[in-house]
C-alpha cells in the first residue's frame, strides 16, 4: 500500500499520534487545520479540459462535453435514413481507421448456414426423432447432422409421450426447488422482459 | 330581515333532494316526485292556499318570482338556456380555458350536458361530441402518421390512446377545473358537468355483448384477431366497438368527462372555425408530452432485426463488444454494439452479454422505427391560406412483420 510506505518518511511533527499529548495543544491545531487546506487546495488544482479554457481566441463556441449516456433511441443511424434524407449528407462519415471486424464476438462461434441437408436426411432426422426420442434428442441429432437443434425443431416435433415424459420429469425438479430459487428464477424472468420493454 | 319560512314553501319551492330529511313530506309526495333524480318535473301543484301573506310587499314578491322561476327551472333535465349566462362558473370556465369569444357560453353550458342527464338531442352534447371525437382523431393519426411514419400499428393505437383516449380527456376535464353535478337537473348550475351517474354495485368493466362491433365471429372465443383486422373492425384504439348505452342508463364520471372534451372541440369547431379548432388541439393535445419509444414491447428484438436487414438488403447485423468492465467481478458492465458492416445501427449497455446484445438489437430497431423526417406536415395544413404545394408524406415499408 503507498500509504504506509509514505506514512514513516513524513516528518515527525506530522504524525501526532507519536507526540506526548500536550504538544498537540500548544501548536499543532492550527498547523494541522492549515496543512490539510494546503492539500485540499492542491487536489482541486488539477488541469481543466481543453473546452473549458479560454482557448478559443476569443470566437464564440459550443462546448459539448456529454456525459456517457446511452445514445437516444431518436437518432436514426445513418443506414436507417432513407435515401432523400438531408440528414444522411450532413453526418460526419464513420473514419476510415475504425473497422467493426476488430472488436470482439459477443458470441464465440459465429458460423453461417452450410444448406447441406437433402430431403433425405430430414427424412432421417424425423424418422430417428420419432423412433427413438430418449436416444436421438434434439442437440444428440443436431450434432449427427451438423446443424443446430433450432434447425431440428424446426424440421420435426417430439412425439406427445415424449412430450409428456419431458413435463414430468420438468415438475419433478421444479418440486425440489425452495422459495429461494423459484423467487429468484422468477425474478430473472421479470428482467428478461424488462429488457424487451428497455426498462 | 325577515327569513324565509321554507317549510310552507316546501312542497313547490325545494327540490326533492334536499327535502330528502324530512320523511313525512317524502311519503306524503312520493306519488308524484322522484327522489333519487331532480330530472323528472314537477306537477303542478295548487298553490298553498294557507299562505296569508300580502302580495303588495316586494320581499314577498321577489321571493314569488324565484320560487316561480325555480319552479320553471324544475321542468327541465338540464339547465336552461338563459341560465348560462348568470352561472359564474360558466364564465370562469370560458375564460380559463381561453376559448374564442366566438364561442357563447351558451354552448358551452350545452358541452357540459351530457346524454344520460337531458336525452333531447337538442339539449345535450352528443351531437357535438360525435363532431370532436372525429376531429380529435383525425388531427392526432395524421400527426402520428407524418411525424412517425414507421411506427408499427400497435403503437400507434396505444399512442392514440394516450393522447385522445377517454383517460387523458378525463384527466384533462379535470385539470380544467370542471365539476361534477351530484346529480343533473334544471335547477343545477349549468357550469357543472352534468350526467346521471352509473348505480352502485353495477360491474363498469363486464362485458357486454358486442352486438355494434362488425366484426365476423366476434363472441368466438378462439377466434384469433390479427392486428390488421382491427382496422376495419375495431376503433382507433384498437379496442372493440361498443354499442351506445341505453337510454336509461347512467354513465361513468371518465366517460362523461371525455364528452364533455370531445364536444367542446366540436363546438369550437362549428362556433371559431377551423383554425382556431387546430390551435385548441395543438394547445391542449398536443402539448402534452408522450415519450412514444416507451410504448414499444419487443419479444424477439435480435430475431426482428435480422429479418429487417434482409428485407432492406443491408449486411447481416453482427453483434460486438464494444466495451466491457469487470467480467470476473460481481456486476460486470458489457457495451455491445449492433454493426451491419461497418455501420453501427445500435448499442445496448447490460450486466451480461446477452442482455447487452437484446438491448443493442432493441435501440436498432427503435432508431428504425422512430425515424422522423425533417419539416413534418400534415395533409390538414393544406386548408391553411396560403399553404405551399403539398409534398408526399414519406411512406415506406414500416414494420416488421415476423
Amino acid at each position: 500500500m503507498a500509504t504506509s510506505i509514505v506514512a514513516p518518511k513524513r516528518p515527525f511533527v506530522t504524525l501526532p499520534f507519536l507526540l506526548p499529548s500536550w504538544t498537540d495543544a500548544l501548536a499543532l491545531g492550527s498547523r494541522r487545520h492549515q496543512s490539510s487546506y494546503r492539500r485540499t487546495k492542491q487536489r482541486l488544482r488539477v488541469k481543466p479540459d481543453a473546452s473549458f479554457g479560454p482557448s478559443h481566441q476569443g470566437r464564440d463556441h459550443i462546448i459539448y462535453n456529454p456525459p456517457s449516456s446511452a445514445p437516444s433511441v431518436y437518432h436514426t443511424p445513418n443506414k436507417f435514413l432513407p435515401p432523400n434524407d438531408a440528414r444522411r449528407a450532413m453526418r460526419p462519415a464513420t473514419p476510415a481507421s475504425f473497422d467493426a471486424s476488430d472488436l470482439p464476438n459477443v458470441h464465440k462461434i459465429n458460423d453461417e448456414a452450410k444448406y447441406h441437408l437433402t430431403p433425405s436426411d430430414i427424412e432421417e432426422i424425423r424418422k430417428l426423432r420419432l423412433s427413438d426420442p430418449m436416444t436421438w434428442s434434439r442437440h444428440k441429432l443436431a450434432k449427427r447432422f451438423e446443424c443446430s437443434p433450432l434447425f431440428i425443431a424446426i424440421v420435426c416435433e417430439a412425439s406427445p409421450e415424449k412430450k409428456q415424459i419431458q413435463k414430468q420429469v420438468l415438475e419433478a425438479v421444479q418440486s425440489r426447488w425452495g422459495t429461494k430459487r423459484r423467487m429468484a428464477r422468477e425474478d430473472r424472468q421479470l428482467r428478461r422482459e424488462a429488457w424487451n420493454r428497455d426498462e | 330581515m325577515k327569513r324565509l319560512q321554507l317549510q310552507r314553501w316546501s312542497s313547490t319551492v325545494l327540490s326533492p333532494r334536499a327535502r330528502t330529511v324530512n320523511r313525512l313530506h317524502q311519503h306524503l309526495y312520493s306519488a308524484s316526485l322522484r327522489h333519487q333524480s331532480t330530472a323528472a318535473p314537477l306537477q303542478s301543484e295548487p298553490q298553498d292556499a294557507s299562505i296569508g301573506t300580502n302580495f303588495e310587499d316586494p320581499e314577498v314578491m321577489r321571493q314569488v318570482r324565484s320560487a316561480h322561476k325555480r319552479k320553471s327551472q324544475l321542468q327541465y333535465p338540464s339547465p336552461p338556456v338563459e341560465a348560462a349566462t348568470n352561472s359564474a362558473k360558466l364564465a370562469a370556465l370560458h375564460a380559463r380555458l381561453y376559448l374564442p369569444s366566438r364561442l357563447p357560453v351558451q354552448t358551452l353550458a350545452r358541452t357540459l350536458v351530457d346524454a344520460s342527464a337531458d336525452p333531447n338531442a337538442d339539449f345535450n352534447n352528443e351531437s357535438l361530441a360525435t363532431l370532436g371525437h372525429d376531429l380529435l382523431t383525425y388531427y392526432t393519426s395524421e400527426y402520428l402518421l407524418c411525424k412517425y411514419p414507421r411506427l408499427p400499428l400497435t403503437v400507434i393505437f396505444a399512442a392514440m390512446y394516450a393522447y385522445v383516449g377517454p383517460k387523458t380527456l378525463a384527466a384533462m376535464a379535470k385539470e380544467w377545473g370542471v365539476d361534477l353535478a351530484a346529480a343533473p337537473g334544471g335547477e343545477v348550475d349549468p357550469g357543472y358537468l352534468q350526467f346521471r351517474r352509473v348505480d352502485p354495485g353495477t360491474d363498469v368493466n363486464a362485458a357486454t355483448d358486442d352486438v355494434k362491433t362488425p366484426r365476423p365471429y366476434a363472441n368466438a372465443a378462439k377466434w384469433r384477431k390479427t392486428v390488421t383486422s382491427k382496422i376495419f373492425y375495431d376503433d382507433e384504439f384498437g379496442d372493440p366497438i361498443k354499442g351506445a348505452s341505453a337510454p336509461g342508463e347512467g354513465v361513468t364520471a371518465e366517460q362523461a368527462s371525455a364528452t364533455f372534451v370531445r364536444a367542446l372541440m366540436g363546438s369550437v369547431y362549428l362556433h371559431a372555425g377551423r383554425p382556431a379548432a387546430k390551435r385548441f388541439f395543438e394547445q391542449h393535445i398536443l402539448s402534452r408530452s408522450l415519450n412514444i419509444s416507451d410504448l414499444f414491447n419487443f419479444s424477439q428484438p435480435a430475431r426482428d432485426l435480422a429479418r429487417l436487414c434482409a428485407r432492406e438488403n443491408f449486411e447481416k447485423p453482427v453483434a460486438k463488444i464494444t466495451s466491457e468492465t469487470g467480467r470476473l467481478s460481481r456486476h460486470p458492465v458489457f457495451v455491445v454494439g449492433i454493426f451491419s458492416g461497418q455501420d453501427q445501427l445500435g448499442e445496448g449497455a447490460g450486466a451480461s452479454l446477452l442482455e447487452a446484445r437484446e438491448r443493442a438489437a432493441l435501440s436498432a430497431l427503435k432508431g428504425w422505427y422512430l425515424y422522423s423526417p425533417l419539416n413534418v406536415r400534415v395533409p390538414s395544413s393544406m386548408e391553411e391560406d396560403g399553404a405551399s404545394p403539398w409534398e408526399p408524406a414519406h411512406v415506406d415499408l414500416g414494420e416488421v412483420i415476423t
